[in-house]
Formats: C-alpha cells, sequence, structure tokens
C-alpha cells in the first residue's frame, strides 16, 4: 500500500460563486468555461469512471426540452461547439460560441449544465464507447498512450488517483443510469463550481449566467482528497506484453512534492526544460537519444502532468493536481525482431534498445543531480523559458484555463507570475532544487512491448546486464569516439532494478 | 432572460463578422499583403492583433507527391528532418541555441503535397527567425553520418505511428487506391524505403537542389509586424536565393474500373470501414471542391440524417464522418465509420451508399444547404484565434495554389453553392467502379459487397 491518505475527505464550503473573468472587448467569440472541483478522483470504488460518463452524458446527451439530435440541428448554423475534459480532480466544460449567436445558443447550454435530460438511449450509446475506450483503444491505438496510463495505474495503485478517469474494464461495467444522476446531484453542484468567461460579454450576461447556473444542485459534495504517495523502494518495472508491437515504449515516473503552488516549481521547471523539454530538440535527452544515436523519434522529461504529449505542442489547460510526479518519456525504441529483420550485422541481437535507452536518460538525470546546471546553461533556458511559457496562453480559451488552474493553485495569474519567478532565479536556485528533487534510484518504470521482447528485456533488466548499443552499420561508421566511449560507459551504468514483472496486456486496467 | 439579450440583440442588427464591407465578403476579416521577390519567392504579410507575437512560416510546396522516383519514397519528409542537421555558419547545435534564445515553438511537417516550416515566438525576433532560416534554406550542410543517423529517427517515427491499426490500413488503402500517381504511398513512404533511406545521400543532395528553391517556396508572417519589414528583411535575407529549374512529371492516375477492396485483420479494435472514392483535385474556380465540402458536410456531419439514423438512434455505428481531402491532384473522397459490431459492415456501407443515391436522385434540402454555408463561416472564424491559426490556414491555400487569396476564394464559392451543384457533383464523383473500401476486423477477410 502506498497511499498514505485515503480516508481523508475535503469538503467543499457552501455556496459562494468563484468567477475567473477575461474581458477581451476586441473578440468576436464568447467562451465559457465550468469547472467543477472533483474528477476521477470521486469515483465511487467499484464505478471507477463515473465522473467521467456524467460528464459525457451532459455533453453527448440532450436537455429538458431538447433531445442530442436537435441540440446538434440547432447549433449546427452557428458552428457553436462544447466538450467536456475529465481529469484527476477536476472536470469541466467549455462552451464556444460566436457573439452573433450568443441569444440562441445560451438556453442551450445552460439547459445542458442544469437540466440535462439523462435519456437511457444516450447512456446505451455513451457506455458502450467508453468501454470500448477502456477495453480496447487504450491497449491498441497508441502504445506511447497506453505506457503513460499504464504508469499511472502503477504509481498510484491502490489510490484514487489510479484508475484512468475512463475507469476499468470491470468497473465501466459496473456504471448504471441511475448512478449517474445520483453522481450529478452530489458532485456536479454550484458549491464546487468556479465558472470562467472571456471574450466581448455585458456585466448584464454575466449576471445572468451566474443567475442560472446558482440553479445547480445545492449539495455539499465531499470529494476525496488527493493521494499522497510514497517514494517507490528501488526501481520497479512492470513490462507489459503486446502481441505485434513494433516497438518497447517506455514511460517513468517518481512522486514530486512540489507543484506550480510552489516557488520551487519555477527552478524545477527550468531544469526539466534543459533535460527534456517537451517536443524540443533543446533537452539533454532528446540530444543524447535520439539526435546523437537515432534511437526513437525523441525523449522528454515531465515536473507535472501533460495530456496528450503525443498530440499537444504546448501545455493544455484544465489538467492542474496535486498529486504531482516527475516522468521521462522514451518514444518507442527498436525491438530485437525488427533489427534482426533489418539489418544483417544485427542478426544475433536477442534484446532491442530499450535497455540502454534507459540507462542513458537516467543517467543524463543522474549527471544533472550531480553536476548541476553550468551558469550559461541555466541562463538560455530561462530566456528561452520566459518567452515560450507565453505562447501556453496565446488564444483566449486557453488564456483563460490557465487562469482557472491558477486558482486551482491558489494563484492568480501563473503565467505572469512565473514569468517574475523566473526573473529572479539563480543558477544555484535551479541546482539546489535539482538535488532536493531528483534522484534515480527509486522509480516506477513501465514498458509497452512486443512478445518477443518481454523476456530478454526482464531477463537484462532484473540482473542488471550489460545493455550494449547495437547501431546498425550505417550510423555506426561514422559515430565519433567520445560517443562510444559514453556508450561504453552507458551499458553497464548500474540501475537500481528491485522487481520486473511482466504483465499481458489484456490484464492492464482490470 | 432580459438581461441576456442586450448585446446580442445589438449585435443581430449590426454587423456581422461576415458582412462589414457590402461587397467584400472575404473570410479572412483582415488584408493579406502579398510581395513577390525578383526570384520568384513570395512573401505575404498579414498584420494581426497579437501584441508581440509573430508567426513565421514557410511553405515548400514539395510533399509525397514529388517522390515520382522508384525507391525514395518517403524522401521528403525525411529531408525535412535534415533540414535541422546545420549549415556551416549555424551547426546544429548553434541552431538550436539561437532558436532557444528566440524562444519560440519551432517545428516542421510534411504531407502530401508539402512541408511547412514553422516558429512562432517574440516578434521582436523577427529578423532572427529571418535570418538562421533564409542561412538554412539556402546553405543547408550536413555530412553523410548526420544523413545516417537522422534516418533512424524517421524509422523511430514510423515504428511510433505504426503502432496504430488505423496507421497500417491508411498505408494499404493507398496502396490500393492508386496505381499510378504518386499518391500511392503514404507520406512516410514505404517501409522497404524507409529501411534503405541510409543509402541515399547523394540523392538527398539532389532533393534539396530541386526543391528547397524560392519558386517553390513561400514566407508567411502573421501577427504583430509591418509589411514593409518583413518585406525588407524577405529582400535582405532571401534576396540572393538562386532560382532553380527543376519541374517533377507526376504520373497520372489511370481511370479506376472497379471497386477495389482492402483488408486487415485485427480484433484488438472495433471493427472499421472506410469508403473512399476518387475526387478531384483542389480548385477554387470550379464548383468541384466546394460543392464536395458542402455536400459532405451535410451527408456525414454530427447532424446529419445518416449520424443521426447509425449513431444516435440504432447505435450500429460508434462514429462517422468524411470529407474530401484537399490535394493537388485527385486525391481521395474519405468515408469513415467505426462499428459496434463486424456483422453490421454491409449494413452500415448500404446505408451510407443509400444517403449518396439519394442526393443524387432528390438534392438536399434548401435550408440545410444555408445552413451548411453558416456552418462553414462560422467555424473558420471560430477557429481563427491566433496568429498561428492564421498562418496554418493561409498556409493550406498557399501549397494547393500557391496564392493566399484561395482562401477567401473558396469561401466565397462556398455561398454560391447551388442544390444543382451539388447533385452535380454527387454524380460525377460517387462511383462505385471509382470506390476502394477499406475494412478492419476480427475475420480473416473484409467480406464487404
Amino acid at each position: 500500500m502506498k497511499s498514505l491518505i485515503l480516508s481523508l475527505l475535503i469538503m467543499a464550503t457552501a455556496f459562494a460563486q468563484d468567477i475567473v473573468e477575461l474581458k477581451l472587448p476586441k473578440s468576436n467569440q464568447i467562451i465559457i468555461r465550468l469547472v467543477f472541483k472533483n474528477g476521477s478522483i470521486s469515483d465511487p470504488v467499484g464505478k471507477e469512471g463515473l465522473t467521467y460518463t456524467t460528464a459525457e452524458m451532459i455533453t453527448e446527451g440532450g436537455t429538458g426540452s431538447l433531445s442530442y439530435a436537435d441540440i446538434q440541428d440547432k447549433i449546427y448554423p452557428m458552428a457553436a461547439s462544447y466538450y467536456s475534459a475529465v481529469d484527476k480532480e477536476i472536470s469541466y466544460f467549455q462552451f464556444a460560441v460566436h457573439q452573433d449567436w450568443l441569444d440562441k445558443f445560451y438556453p442551450i447550454m445552460i439547459g445542458l449544465i442544469t437540466n440535462p435530460s439523462f435519456s437511457d438511449a444516450d447512456f446505451q450509446r455513451v457506455i458502450a464507447n467508453q468501454q470500448n475506450y477502456v477495453d480496447q483503444v487504450i491497449r491498441a491505438s497508441s502504445d506511447e498512450e497506453y505506457s503513460k496510463k499504464a504508469l499511472e495505474d502503477f504509481l498510484f495503485r491502490d489510490t484514487r488517483y489510479q484508475h484512468m478517469t475512463a475507469g476499468k474494464s470491470e468497473s465501466v461495467k459496473n456504471i448504471t443510469l441511475e448512478d449517474v444522476k445520483k453522481h450529478y446531484h452530489d458532485l456536479f453542484t454550484k458549491n464546487n463550481l468556479t465558472i470562467g468567461i472571456a471574450g466581448n460579454y455585458s456585466p448584464e450576461f454575466l449576471e445572468k449566467l451566474k443567475n442560472d447556473l446558482s440553479k445547480l444542485s445545492d449539495n455539499i459534495p465531499v470529494v476525496p482528497a488527493p493521494p499522497v504517495i510514497e517514494m517507490p523502494s528501488g526501481i520497479n518495472v512492470e513490462i507489459i506484453a503486446k502481441d505485434g508491437a513494433f516497438g518497447s515504449a517506455i514511460f517513468t515516473g517518481f512522486p514530486l512534492s512540489v507543484t506550480r503552488a510552489d516557488d520551487d516549481f519555477a527552478a524545477l521547471m527550468v531544469a526539466n526544460s534543459y533535460l527534456g523539454e517537451h517536443r524540443k530538440s533543446y533537452g539533454r535527452l532528446y540530444q543524447q537519444i535520439r539526435e546523437t544515436r537515432s534511437m526513437n523519434y525523441g525523449d522528454y522529461s515531465y515536473i507535472e502532468w501533460y495530456n496528450n504529449g503525443g498530440g499537444n505542442m504546448l501545455p493544455p489547460s484544465g489538467v492542474p493536481r496535486h498529486s504531482n510526479y516527475f516522468a521521462v518519456w522514451i518514444r518507442p525504441v527498436q525491438i530485437a525482431k525488427q533489427l534482426k529483420q533489418q539489418y544483417e550485422e544485427l542478426k544475433d541481437v536477442n534484446i532491442g534498445h530499450a535497455h540502454f535507452a534507459l540507462r542513458m536518460a537516467l543517467r543524463e538525470v543522474d549527471k544533472l543531480v550531480k553536476d548541476g546546471m553550468t551558469e550559461e546553461d541555466f541562463e538560455a533556458t530561462r530566456t528561452f523559458l520566459r518567452s515560450y511559457i507565453k505562447l501556453y496562453i496565446k488564444n483566449p480559451a486557453e488564456q483563460l484555463g490557465y487562469l482557472l488552474d491558477s486558482k486551482f493553485y491558489g494563484r492568480k495569474d501563473y503565467i505572469s507570475e512565473l514569468d517574475k519567478q523566473l526573473a529572479s532565479l539563480t543558477a544555484d536556485d535551479v541546482n539546489k532544487a535539482i538535488r532536493k528533487y531528483w534522484q534515480t534510484d527509486n522509480m516506477d518504470i513501465t514498458i509497452i512491448t512486443d512478445v518477443s521482447e518481454a523476456e530478454p528485456l526482464a531477463k537484462s533488466l532484473k540482473e542488471n546486464l550489460d545493455s550494449p548499443m547495437s547501431y546498425s552499420n550505417f550510423v555506426k561508421a561514422g559515430l565519433p569516439e567520445d560517443v562510444l566511449k559514453e556508450d561504453k560507459e552507458t551499458e553497464s551504468f548500474k540501475l537500481n532494478v528491485k522487481t520486473v514483472k511482466i504483465i499481458k496486456s489484456a490484464d492492464t486496467f482490470k | 432572460m432580459k438581461y441576456l439579450y442586450i448585446i446580442p440583440f445589438l449585435l443581430f442588427f449590426g454587423i456581422t463578422v461576415f458582412g462589414q464591407d457590402k461587397g467584400d465578403d472575404k473570410i479572412l476579416p483582415y488584408p493579406i499583403y502579398q510581395h513577390k521577390l525578383d526570384n520568384s519567392l513570395n512573401v505575404v504579410t498579414i498584420p494581426y492583433d497579437s501584441p508581440g507575437l509573430a508567426a513565421f512560416y514557410i511553405v515548400v510546396r514539395v510533399g509525397s507527391r514529388n517522390e515520382v522516383e522508384e525507391g525514395v519514397t518517403g524522401f521528403a519528409h525525411f529531408f525535412e528532418h535534415m533540414m535541422f542537421r546545420g549549415t556551416d555558419k549555424y551547426p546544429r547545435d548553434k541552431y538550436n541555441d539561437i532558436l532557444k534564445a528566440v524562444g519560440a515553438g519551432a517545428n516542421a511537417n510534411t504531407s502530401l503535397d508539402r512541408t511547412i516550416y514553422h516558429m512562432t515566438g517574440n516578434a521582436e525576433k523577427l529578423e532572427t527567425m529571418f535570418e538562421i532560416e533564409a542561412d538554412r534554406f539556402m546553405n543547408l550542410h550536413y555530412t553523410e553520418h548526420d544523413f545516417k543517423t537522422e534516418a533512424g529517427a524517421v524509422k523511430g517515427e514510423y515504428t511510433k505511428n505504426y503502432a496504430s491499426p488505423y496507421e497500417q490500413i491508411s498505408e494499404e488503402l493507398v496502396n490500393t487506391a492508386f496505381d499510378k500517381h504518386t499518391y500511392k504511398h503514404t507520406t512516410m513512404g514505404f517501409f522497404k524505403d524507409i529501411v534503405d533511406m541510409p543509402n541515399q545521400f547523394e540523392y538527398s543532395k539532389k532533393f534539396f537542389e530541386r526543391f528547397y528553391r524560392p519558386e517553390y517556396s513561400t514566407i508567411i508572417v502573421v501577427g504583430d509586424v509591418k509589411p514593409d519589414n518583413v518585406n525588407k528583411l524577405a529582400e535582405t535575407y532571401f534576396g540572393k536565393w538562386g532560382k532553380g529549374n527543376y519541374d517533377p512529371q507526376i504520373p497520372v492516375e489511370p481511370e479506376q474500373k472497379e471497386t477495389r477492396y482492402t483488408h486487415l485483420q485485427n480484433s484488438s479494435i472495433p471493427p472499421y470501414l472506410s469508403l473512399n472514392y476518387k475526387g478531384p483535385a483542389f480548385s477554387d474556380k470550379t464548383i468541384d471542391m466546394p460543392a464536395l465540402d458542402i455536400l459532405s458536410t451535410i451527408l456525414f456531419s454530427q447532424n446529419s440524417e445518416l449520424f443521426k439514423k447509425l449513431v444516435i438512434d440504432e447505435q450500429k455505428a460508434r462514429y462517422i464522418g468524411g470529407g474530401a481531402e484537399d490535394s493537388r491532384d485527385p486525391y481521395l473522397i474519405s468515408i469513415e465509420t467505426s462499428l459496434y459490431k463486424p456483422e453490421d459492415m454491409q449494413y452500415v456501407k448500404d446505408e451510407i451508399v443509400k444517403a449518396i443515391e439519394n442526393v443524387k436522385n432528390n438534392g438536399v434540402d434548401k435550408k440545410i444547404l444555408e445552413d451548411t454555408k453558416s456552418y462553414l463561416k462560422y467555424s473558420y472564424a471560430m477557429r481563427t484565434v491566433d496568429p498561428d491559426v492564421i498562418a496554418n490556414s493561409v498556409a493550406h491555400y498557399v501549397y494547393l495554389t500557391g496564392d493566399p487569396e484561395s482562401l477567401n476564394r473558396l469561401y466565397s464559392m462556398y455561398g454560391k453553392i447551388t442544390v444543382d451543384d451539388i447533385i452535380k457533383v454527387a454524380k460525377k464523383y460517387f462511383i462505385p467502379e471509382h470506390l476502394t473500401v477499406a475494412t478492419i476486423s476480427p475475420a480473416a477477410e473484409g467480406g464487404i459487397k
């Protein structure tokens, strides 16, 4: 049992409407984001996925007077849009409409939120899609996304953070329409709602919105506290063996006690950007694993959850969390089966690149912990971030989203506060933070790989066997001496592996 | 409800974004400034209210369509990777350092007809952006070792993508639907060619000589910038870029004579069905593409009769969607659907075909036609909320026709499409002989008629 706190519950305070406003007089659209402070963390045990179902039933269903199909007809000429998103601790609904259509769209929006129809037919459709996602889609469509969800399942085992927001194969089967209605009444209430609004709207409109939303349930929701997890003891690996995987997709993590609420977060952000800025070629991990050695498509690190990393280039808003973890993402590397087929000179290899890539990545983290960042690297990275973070909020929806997330962390305007924090940081602050929060001896690791690769990889990891890099002759021929020397050091870099388990793909997320 | 109506009421009877100037119904409510350099490089500037922010795009009209030679499919995409390997003046590391100092979000991507390089960041650093981009577009220099190393990253990208059965079937689909045209291979290329990429160092230099030329390229700058300044920077940094003389002969696809099929046996995902009819090349001068856009929105969007029947009421399909891909040469009009049960595949296919036949015979409702025009216009307005999105949408039309004004022309064409036009294109393009059916199911064969 890694969780320390399961029984602690947080109760929302009684009704006091929270509002985050972003007035944009030149904009021709209105964006409304309604944030409820309850996410998958408040799913009942045995019915994991219920918050997600409830949110989907609101956006994929009708209102008191209109069916889902009626709504689609009405909003079609407006090109108005809305969606729901559920994360561990919050759920939100976002509505966007051109100001020309606001009066016609508004009643639909309010109807969806305050008077959802929750019809049985809509429920059948929503739950079938959700079941399909947890049974099939997550395992079959992207091994990278799979490895991330599997890591959260591992790292947060036996806590309210463990399950995917969409739930588990068995738990989704238990969800009923009655559960949805009750969950909506108990948890999507006016007492845990924050209203976000952006665009060119009038004070009267906002007043009306506030009034209408006060019709939501008056229940004071009880939401479990986010888990505080212990540091894993040693390195623990779960290899998920899948038929026909083309490579090994790797994701690692260990708990991190800081979030955006803490001042140390900015320091760690500089270190993380230097180590592995998402989808950038500046990071050490990327340069070492992809650029110099061409082992995969990219390698990055994280100090908070980054939603849909495979699709997003910039970190999206709407996923604020209290339980953070440090993570390294190694995109799929080659497996032995593929190397053998493609290169005559590698016909005798028994194991692909996963073990070596893992060693290379953790060795980079280790070096950073030991040596810290140079003054020069610190300055360059800070300069980059001070400009780059402005892109996070380049459109109104994300600007509003970041403001709403700021509130979650007890801040007013995270991006502008972050800029000030970055401005006053020193290299010393960053290096202190690295030493304080990062290490390489304890972590959980998930690897999605082919069944043929699982056994040899497990053995290699468990026994800490040397994992010499197996280059094709193409690449090997031109590699400089210092790279080969570094490879030699890396192949036997000791990982503090304690446990290695092979799990069949079908047995995950049960 | 009394408060609510104040603002919308004024707007409803006042101005709308599309009707500000009578006679000027351009979808993009900002002027497009164009300036052509002597070497044929087109420079497009769109000033936009995004204080301190500018999007800098370079569109090269080379994609997998241009890969006419045997054994080098996937090269346009591979070359996009090579463009990040540096020059003598700014080797890779230095280029990265400068880019990092600009604090921009920068990347590139390749598809059928084009490669796009983009960076969005601090508008004050525009000159640096021009300088480093001009340097690599004119003076790219990499070693054979760099070249071979990068080939591994491309294989890594393929490995990542190939995990998805949808990716696997789309590869098979184009290979089945096309015989001669280069659209037969995906932008990633045939896997055997990807494995062989390290051997193509000499060819890569030829590729650069051929396509990385001003006549193939357009610069697009959107945001907190002035056209005069952008043009001056373009002259300064790209003025000496020499013109090339290569004109690839893209094979013409012969007419398809019968329905084709491709199938992937896979039980790990829900059954999947796609119908792919040969469509037209993009043009903003004929009604074909705009009419097809409207028709496919009517037939396959979330409020379509088909969606209501198959997805909402009968719950036979989990999803349905479709449309004609914009491309320089005739490509595909694709309708995709994901099902609950494999045994419903034939039924779902028949229902889709029935809906298409219904349009051929009876046309479409006039109100739905007008609603669809409204939908397309408002969708565009709702999307264009930052300089990056605007640059991207303009880049789309630049690669299709070479002219950013195509965007405005296309949307103005939408406004003129009639019910007869819709019937005409339905009859012209939705022909069984021009159809390729792609399926994924647990069965060994697709089994669709």
